[in-house]
């Protein structure tokens, strides 16, 4: 159980309310099985992912910054979000709050001026996957799985910005965080719901989301390195944790087939459709038809 | 001597022999790569002043060349485009090669921002931020030209200004109408958008979600772009 000192905040991002609907939907019957309390900050904005940031820093800075005083002034000491590119920009914003004299007091100029709250800088932002790990822990995890995954390989992507940088997310270095070069929180729950997890090179590489239109060679590229891994590795499915990286592997699997072959296709899903179908819920509950790529075989022959 | 990072040198500056024979002693194989002399004169020392300047390039000069971030560069290593190289754009920053850089003008936009570089740099230079405002200054200065990243940027950018969060069907629509991908048919995207449509997830064009009270944060986001030279598209 959380402690009940620790009130924690969620921010969904943009992509929960769009494209990743279907991690948002099983997200939330997680968290209600498993007791996790989901207090959204409502009129939330853009994080600023890693495109604000090419254009101007302060901008960059101010977007999360109003996200964490919203949530501050919820009186939650923690943020969860649910996708690696929102981690980032906040984790970043609280960086440059602590280490950065002149941008703090521009920052609260903008605050000020927006009629926005002020903020600490004391908000610590957690990804849901480590929530789901660390606040609960993996003993209550077990104790809900009545439908093991018993039998099912699953090929965890973590993607690049869940632990980097270090520096920023304090991966590795704070309780309750997972390890940068080697992260290993989604293969600890998969394997608690009683799927295999595969070990394969490519979990922590980029997946060339932040530029699925605008660079489709790298993007289409990585897709494939991670697709074609996970189906060396012997692995039926590929579970994801980011919406931009769920759904920018899924818009290639057409051109990675065209490209390579069928062969190396496996369908993805996030990560909480899985542990949803191991606390008994149904492929249709955890809204598997929503994805583009097609999981629903492949379960279903496994018989979920 | 052996030369590491060859692709680093121009074709027309290296001596490659079948067979190397100095002072009467074979030295073909390895050794037998020379580059040729040359001089240069021209350097911009303004230049990593300008970059230095800008808050995400600030640790710049923290930098002593190890190459930690270009030996675990996504893009070098893992995607294999040995051209892309932040070691070597951070090394021509530093000393004002901008000629050289100029050469790498549709290649440094490339980098995604995966982040593995400030992850792993011995010297706290955020690699990937400094990368990016390297591109940024030599586009103010007009040395390189606008490219599909900056164009990325910039459209994401005007999408979340006018409401505060993404829309992101609209995005990739008026992405993909200004630049034509290739394998963005339209057959493609109407595939993608009946599923999605279907999924009931999107809300875009005038239905599209907005966040309360946008109004006031737009106007000092406003003031915010402008001081940092940013022309809205509209
Ligand atoms: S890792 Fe850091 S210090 Fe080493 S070359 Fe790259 S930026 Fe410079
Ligand atoms: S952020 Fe850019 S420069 Fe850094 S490792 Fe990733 S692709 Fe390379």
């Amino acid at each position: 159980m959380p402690r009940q000192n620790e009130k924690m905040a969620y921010y969904p991002g943009c992509s929960m309310d769009g494209l990743g609907k279907a991690y948002q939907k099983s997200t939330e019957v997680v968290f209600r099985d498993l007791d996790i309390p989901m207090n959204r900050i409502k009129d939330y904005n853009c994080c600023g992912a890693t495109e604000v940031k090419n254009i101007s820093y302060d901008l960059s800075v101010f977007l999360p910054t109003r996200n964490l005083a919203l949530a501050e002034s919820m009186g939650a000491g923690t943020v969860i979000a649910p996708c690696n590119g929102c981690v980032y920009a906040l984790a970043r914003a609280n960086k440059s709050i602590s280490e950065d004299a002149s941008s703090r007091q521009r920052l609260s100029g903008y605050l000020q001026e927006a009629g926005v709250p002020q903020y600490s800088g004391d908000v610590e932002v957690k990804h849901v996957l480590e929530v789901i790990r660390h606040s609960v822990g993996l003993d209550a995890v077990k104790a809900r799985v009545s439908r093991p995954l018993s039998g099912l390989k699953v090929a965890c992507y973590y993607g690049c910005l869940y632990t980097r940088p270090k520096t920023y997310t304090g991966a590795g270095m704070k309780e309750g965080k997972d390890n940068p070069e080697h992260p290993h929180f989604m293969d600890d729950l998969l394997q608690a719901a009683g799927a295999t997890t595969v070990e394969y090179p490519v979990k922590t590489i980029c997946c060339g989301g932040g530029h699925t239109i605008a660079d489709r060679e790298v993007s289409v590229g990585f897709s494939a390195a991670i697709l074609n891994e996970a189906a060396r590795a012997g692995a039926d499915l590929v579970a994801t944790m980011c919406p931009l990286g769920q759904v920018n592997i899924e818009m290639n699997i057409s051109k990675i087939t065209e490209q390579y072959g069928a062969e190396i296709i496996r369908p993805v899903v996030y990560f909480t459709q899985l542990l949803g179908l191991s606390f008994g819920h149904s492929r249709r509950e955890m809204a598997l038809h929503e994805n583009i790529s097609d999981a629903n075989g492949v379960l279903k022959r496994m018989g979920y | 001597m052996p030369i590491h990072e060859k692709n680093l040198i121009e074709k027309e500056d290296l001596l490659e022999k079948e067979k190397a024979v100095v002072d009467g002693v074979d030295v073909s194989g390895r050794w037998n790569t020379f580059i040729r002399e040359r001089l240069l004169s021209d350097y911009h020392e303004d230049f990593v002043e300008e970059v230095k300047s800008l808050p995400g390039g600030r640790t710049v000069t923290n930098c002593w060349q190890c190459g930690t971030c270009t030996s675990g560069c996504c893009l070098h290593t893992d995607y294999g485009l040995r051209e892309f190289n932040p070691r070597y754009f951070i090394y021509l920053a530093q000393i004002g090669n901008v000629d050289e850089l100029k050469k790498y003008g549709d290649v440094i936009w490339r980098c995604i921002s995966c982040n593995k570089c400030v992850e792993r740099c011995p010297k706290g230079v955020k690699v990937e931020e400094v990368v990016h405002n390297i591109d940024e200054v030599l586009r103010r200065r007009g040395v390189t030209e606008d490219t599909p990243g900056s164009r990325w940027d910039r459209t994401y950018l005007d999408n979340i200004m006018a409401t505060g969060v993404l829309d992101e069907l609209g995005l990739t629509l008026k992405y993909v109408r200004a630049e034509k991908p290739e394998d963005f048919t339209r057959g493609f995207m109407a595939r993608m958008a009946v599923k999605i449509i279907r999924n009931g997830n999107i809300r875009t064009g005038p239905i599209r979600r907005r966040t309360r009270g946008w109004k006031k944060m737009k106007k000092v986001a406003e003031d915010i772009l402008e001081r940092d030279g940013y022309a809205s598209a509209k």
